[in-house]
């Protein structure tokens, strides 16, 4: 009996998600397309982002944001009704988007480089130098050098009795939908649930959040997760916070959730449920231990040059044991991976650097140190919070429920991070990114001539109020 | 002083004349008995390892700054 010699690669990448692309895009550049690259996984080409993340929630959310504006009165005279929505047009129109966005970017990209072969099936290491390919067809065994884990990341769902069987979705398969839940129970409270949250009601369910705790996020500032529950509440989403849900039951006409409320049980009943706890590294199945990598079912430990324990074997994306999961910072982490690999000068991740965003409206943005961040690290801060009343631009929006916050250094005035909830906070936060990159202090902010009216003024604004008595200010004043 | 036995994988070259660069590259780094096979882009040559350190050879001149050849130590005996 013969055994076929397994084929040989320079780089063997796990995922074929953002961090995966950009980790075998980058290691082609750098070696000339000579490095031989295999990429392994299940599901449609390009990971969470562009099929079941970023790119249909922000289409949902901007499509939702589209009917709202149709048929709000923002300003007195312009006359605007009620729209109509045809439910399954807009998804089928999203799932379109999503195709193409992932034929374009991914598929026809990956046909430019021969270097790069694509596997489909369930990689899992069996010695150090090898993995083991399994998918309908059978199993096969390649062998690589260096490895980069980028397998990203799944949905949490927790153990509640009945869930299963009553059925349920999660932010892999809502976009599959085609008829608009009336009664929407999200449990989990996450960055998705926000944003799946206002944009289903604003396009006509009825949406509870449940929550056992009530806050929105370990790093976002107290003051910025009330308001934008505040303005989701305005809009009709309900949230139940300090409950935790017990069980599920599928009935005729629905399925019932039995939560508990302190010493009290509650049975509501909803049309469809959301699970929204955050996602979980995939560790499970890759056998990791045969391979020297520590991991924990918080990810997988790199250094911040994206190794892993074992020197040869690097990591990128939502796989690793970070703070955030984001596709910018996957696709970053996978570029400095291969980086490290490849090129004598060696680059770290530096998350502190890394902005991020809740496509909520108005957007929450950040990057930096939050002062709650600060005050957890025990690193000494001064902060000052605008409210987006107090910038002209956000006057004329008629917007509410928006702030800006400045965290600085007491010492030299360095910005340390920024957070904006305001429109276009999620545009607007590269200012932040840059002030922070390039060392800078408020006076430096100060010191710039923001155009009015934006809303980008708020963050020059801020940095003033540092200084000034804001109310004792004229409009554009330097 | 010991010798020691290096296997490095090289990217980038495309020709003779890419051979002969990356070899004088290695050799002015301290290398001798240099064997480089272009289509496997794998390279063996023997250091002396009191005057050049195998983790250091990733980032001589010849595979660093502008330069687009990149090299990667595989085995060290």
């Amino acid at each position: 009996m013969s055994i076929d010699k397994p084929e040989e690669f320079d780089l063997i990448i796990l995922g074929r998600g953002a961090a995966a692309f950009s980790a075998a895009i980058k290691a082609s550049e750098l070696t000339s397309g000579q490095a031989t690259i295999a990429m392994t996984g299940t599901g449609p080409l390009g990971g969470t982002c562009v099929n079941v993340g970023c790119v249909p929630s922000k289409y949902l959310v901007e499509a939702a944001k589209s009917k709202i504006e149709g048929e709000r009165q923002t300003y007195p005279g312009i006359i605007r009704g009620k729209g109509s929505l045809k439910f399954d047009e807009l998804m089928g129109s999203l799932r379109s988007a999503v195709e193409s966005e992932r034929t374009e970017k991914y598929e026809n990209v990956i046909r430019n480089y021969p270097n790069i072969k694509v596997f489909d099936g369930r990689a899992s290491f069996t010695d150090p130098f090898t993995v083991e390919i399994i998918n309908g067809n059978g199993r096969e065994s390649i062998r690589g050098f260096n490895f980069l884990l980028a397998t990203g990341s799944s949905p949490v769902v927790p153990d509640i009795p009945g869930l299963a069987d009553a059925g349920f979705l999660t932010s892999n398969n809502i976009w599959e939908i085609n008829r608009i839940p009336g009664r929407l129970a999200i449990i989990g409270g996450g960055f998705i649930a926000l944003e799946l949250g206002q944009s289903l009601q604003r396009l006509g369910s009825h949406v509870t959040i449940i929550k056992e705790h009530s806050s929105i996020s370990k790093v976002m500032d107290p003051e910025f997760q009330m308001a934008m529950i505040n303005t989701l509440q305005e809009e009709g989403v309900e949230f139940l916070t300090g409950v935790s849900v017990l069980s599920v039951k599928r009935t005729a006409t629905g399925k019932v959730l039995t939560f508990a409320s302190g010493d009290r049980k509650i049975e509501r009943e909803f049309d469809e449920i959301l699970i929204s706890r955050g996602r979980k590294p995939n560790v499970a199945g890759l056998n990791l231990e045969k391979a020297g990598v520590e991991f924990s079912e918080r990810g997988v430990r790199t250094d911040p040059y994206m190794r892993t324990s074992n020197e040869r074997i690097y990591a990128a994306g939502d796989v690793v044991d970070q703070r955030y999961q984001l596709e910018t910072l996957a696709a970053r982490e996978g570029s400095i991976a291969v980086s490290n690999i490849y090129s004598p000068e060696k680059m770290k991740i530096e998350l502190n650097l890394i902005p991020w965003a809740i496509f909520t409206e108005p957007q929450y943005a950040s990057v930096g140190l939050t002062e709650k961040m600060a005050n957890d690290m025990g690193i000494n801060c001064t902060c000052r919070t605008l409210k987006i009343e107090d910038v002209p631009k956000g006057r004329i929006l008629h917007s509410h429920n928006g702030l800006f916050r400045i965290i600085a250094d007491p010492e030299n005035g360095k910005v340390l991070g920024i957070e904006i909830l305001a429109p276009y906070a999620a545009e607007m936060i590269m200012e932040g990114v840059h002030l922070i990159r390039n060392g800078s202090n408020l006076q430096d902010l100060v010191q710039t001539t923001h155009v009015f009216p934006t809303v980008a003024e708020g963050i020059k604004l801020t940095a003033q109020s540092f200084f000034r008595d804001m109310s004792k200010m004229s409009c554009c004043m330097e | 002083m010991a010798e020691r036995k290096v296997r490095m994988k090289i990217f980038g070259m495309t020709c003779d004349d890419c051979v002969r660069t990356v070899s004088e590259g290695l050799r002015s780094s301290g290398a001798s008995d240099i064997s480089i096979d272009l289509k496997s882009g794998m390279a063996s040559f023997i250091i002396d390892d009191s005057r050049t350190d195998p983790d250091k050879l990733q980032s001589i001149p010849v595979f660093s700054g502008e330069s687009h050849y990149k090299g990667q130590v595989r085995n060290v005996d």
